[in-house]
């Protein structure tokens, strides 16, 4: 046979053989692709499974939870211990996990999915349809708990976190340094006393930018959304619907550029070098931030430790409230967890149990002095006579938890967290950024992250 | 024509073979082809179904994604073409390319002269040679937080080592993390020292390639050491570098956690890379979006290396 035939046959038999090997891997990949997460049915989302509490006397079984690593791990750790005590018939595995990387591909896969989360309220109303609807389950408590706590974790007239900590905003002040430049802080009630108190103390020491300006996009919006809170309003409304261009974001928005303008603010992120250098040095002496800014003071400060102090919030106006929120976590419960009613029990216990809520805020082993870098969003728990954590030294030995409880109680509900509200710290919190570096003013703010997030985030929702 | 089959010359010698002794060589003459035509696959079987499982199947279930509205949960809606035309008519999505683009050009060219400076001298050096390729190789096996964090506190816009430096002779600080302008360089600076070590030992193998008597021919013909690296070292390591720019062009096109972790893809979005901006969309649950993004990527990355690899067939 002609050997150039003959290779050609060859050839042909090796293309057949190929293509039949292409075409069986094309069919199999094909039929695997689709298999995986189920996305062909409305199943998860259209069911909104409400959570009913256990009815034992005596609940056995085994729950895993999740928490973040860290201190309020072992927090959380000995509190668990207590639970276990007085139900143990309940076996609590508690894993430290980094929630953020892990949470979402677990309840799309539904594989290892924990019987309970701690999680952000910022990101509570992205996972509802994972979720179990905690409504009835939190009924006996729910009007004792702050409102604005109830309001984060509400989406679309369900409840789907336990509320875990509120996050009062305070204005954080260094009083050594404004006693020595004659300032009295009793007398700052309104956000423009701030901004006189703020020219006078950098009269008193030229090249000082008294007031903290956020650099880093999230925290800035994060901020922001506590001035918000404290007006009652917030990004986006029960409905959804954006309230970004509105006269509450305007004023907050023009205070802010004013600030820039005047010179009066240090552009540095949290606690980043720059930002505890200039508290240090005493150039930024007012820091408007959630309460767990006391954590500088007693961790990262060392030149003005034991020289801050807090007290409310200024008003926005005259006789307004004197705090917004700004963060806070909650607990949830997802609706593949193979125990969520034991779950229910554990954080009922932590949260609105005395002993539970005690365990957690009060003094333990690795807060002697007990978890100050929040308050209880219970209000029974939060009272201003019964502290449950002591007063903090590095603060100049101030009664935080007095200062905190009654803040916390002047935040108005009404501003829930929408599930688009992290994407929106590209758009908003950029521009924002943008506005304290001096190149949009805040009418561009609101008109073009507006925009952006309109179209980015909620229309393709 | 003579094969061997034909030839009488087998047929003699293989007569007494072909004489069974036994059933049992019989079958096992029978079995063996079998057994060597399956052999191979049997072989790769393991690896096919690993590949199977954990890359074609992701890569069809991301693109079935890539057409639907899925955020996680609940029914996804097929929606043809919308999330790449939604992605094709962004701001963002062009804006990560540029960022990741300006980032190449920062940091591959710098990167491939210096591996081929520090290879050549390695290569030389005759005392410590060990010590100074493992010095070369610890910025690469450093954990990429750690050296962050390093970052962070060096290019600190008032309090950093760097600005120090600058201020100790008269220069005014910069705003190295915290302007649109700086940030992306002093992010190309991490990258570099991060893989600078890597593309040096890929390099440095290239040289151990070429034969010694090449140069000693150069140098009886007069070439200086700079002559014979032009005319040598550089093209005979040819293969190397094009190897290390397609390595290195993936690297900095899915480049994530350096920005994630120094700049959070500010200020300004200017540091946000393709990686990163793709990472955005998965995290707030876009999936849809997130699995187009990433096709659009592969795309992207696959023409610029095709682009390298005809560049070096075009040369040979």
């Amino acid at each position: 046979m002609n050997p150039t035939l003959r290779r050609s046959g060859r050839t042909a038999r090796l293309r057949v053989r190929r293509g039949g090997v292409a075409a069986a891997a094309t069919l199999l990949v094909a039929g695997l692709s689709g298999c995986g997460p189920d996305i062909s049915s409305d199943g998860p989302a259209a069911d909104n499974a409400v959570l009913q509490a256990p009815s034992e006397d005596s609940p056995k079984g085994e729950i895993t939870v999740w928490d973040r690593s860290g201190d309020l791990y072992k927090v959380f750790d000995s509190a668990i211990k207590k639970f276990t005590a007085k139900y143990p018939g309940v076996t609590v595995k508690h894993e430290a996990v980094d929630i953020d990387s892990k949470l979402q591909n677990t309840l799309i896969t539904g594989t290892d999915v924990p019987d309970g989360v701690f999680l952000d309220d910022a990101k509570v109303g992205r996972y509802v349809s994972h979720l179990w609807n905690l409504k009835d389950v939190l009924a006996p408590y729910t009007k004792d708990i702050a409102k604005q706590k109830v309001d984060v974790n509400t989406v679309g007239g369900g409840i789907y976190g336990v509320p875990f900590d509120l996050d009062p905003g305070l204005l954080f002040y260094n009083a050594k340094a404004l006693s020595a430049a004659g300032i009295d802080p009793n007398g700052i009630k309104t956000y423009d006393d701030l901004l006189a108190a703020a020219k006078k103390y950098q009269q008193f020491k030229p090249g000082a930018k008294p007031i903290h300006l956020e650099q880093d996009a999230f925290n800035s919006q994060l901020q922001l959304e506590m001035f918000a809170s404290q007006l009652g309003t917030g990004l986006a409304g029960p409905d959804g619907k954006l309230r970004l261009n509105s006269p509450q974001y305007h004023q907050i928005l023009t205070w802010l550029d004013t600030v820039r303008k005047e010179g009066l603010g240090t552009r540095a992120e949290y606690l980043k070098p720059s930002d505890v250098g200039a508290l240090d040095s005493a150039d930024e002496v007012f820091y408007p931030w959630a309460i767990w800014f006391d954590f500088a003071p007693q961790q990262q400060l060392t030149a003005s430790k034991g020289d801050w102090r807090a007290m409310p919030l200024p008003a926005w106006t005259a006789g307004g409230a004197r705090s917004g929120a700004m963060g806070g976590s909650s607990f949830v419960i997802p609706k593949d967890a193979k125990n969520p009613k034991l779950a229910w029990l554990l954080y009922r216990f932590l949260m609105f149990d005395q002993a539970g809520y005690t365990a957690v805020y009060g003094p333990n082993a690795v807060y002697p002095g007990g978890l100050n870098t929040s308050v209880p969003a219970y209000l029974p728990a939060a009272d201003p006579a019964k502290p449950l954590f002591r007063p903090i030294d590095a603060m100049g030995g101030q009664d935080v938890w007095k200062t905190a409880v009654e803040a916390g109680r002047e935040i108005p509900g009404g501003a829930p967290i929408p599930a688009w509200w992290s994407g929106a710290v590209d758009y908003l919190g950029t521009d924002l950024q943008k506005m304290l570096d001096g190149t949009l003013t805040p009418q561009q703010v609101i008109d073009k992250a507006g925009q952006d997030i309109q179209t980015n985030l909620i229309d393709r929702k | 024509m003579t094969t061997r089959s034909a030839s009488p010359a087998a047929k003699v010698y293989r007569e007494p073979a072909v004489e069974p002794r036994s059933r049992a060589p019989r079958r096992r003459r029978h079995t063996l082809p079998w057994r060597r035509l399956l052999a191979p696959y049997v072989f790769v079987l393991p690896f096919v179904l690993v590949f199977l499982a954990f890359s074609v199947y992701p890569l069809f279930f991301t693109l079935r994604l890539s057409f639907t509205d899925w955020h996680g949960s609940g029914a996804a809606h097929w929606i043809g073409f919308d999330n790449y035309r939604y992605l094709l008519t962004s701001n963002g999505f062009w804006a990560s390319l540029g960022n990741s683009g300006v980032l190449w050009l920062l940091i591959v060219p710098a990167q491939l002269v210096l591996a081929v400076l520090v290879a050549v001298l390695l290569n030389a050096i005759k005392r410590l040679r060990g010590f100074y390729r493992v010095a070369f190789v610890v910025p690469f096996v450093t954990p990429l937080v750690a050296v962050a964090q390093i970052w962070i506190v060096l290019f600190d816009q008032d309090n950093g080592a760097v600005n120090a430096m600058l201020g100790a002779v008269g220069l005014p600080p910069v705003g190295w993390l915290v302007t649109s302008g700086w940030a992306k360089p002093t992010l190309a600076l991490l990258f570099l020292w991060k893989t600078t070590g890597f593309v040096v030992l890929i390099v440095l193998s290239g040289l151990q390639q070429i034969d010694r008597g090449l140069y000693e021919a150069a140098a009886l013909d007069g070439a200086g050491r700079t002559r014979q690296l032009w005319s040598i070292t550089v093209p005979l390591l040819r293969r190397s570098l094009m190897f290390s720019l397609v390595l290195q062009t993936l690297a900095v096109f899915q480049m994530f956690a350096e920005p994630y972790v120094v700049t959070k893809g500010g200020p300004y979005t200017s540091t946000t890379t393709a990686g990163l901006y793709l990472y955005n969309h998965i995290t707030r649950a876009d999936l849809g979006t997130g699995a187009a993004n990433s096709f659009l990527l592969v795309i992207v990355v696959m023409a610029v290396s095709l682009l390298f690899v005809r560049l070096l067939r075009a040369e040979d």
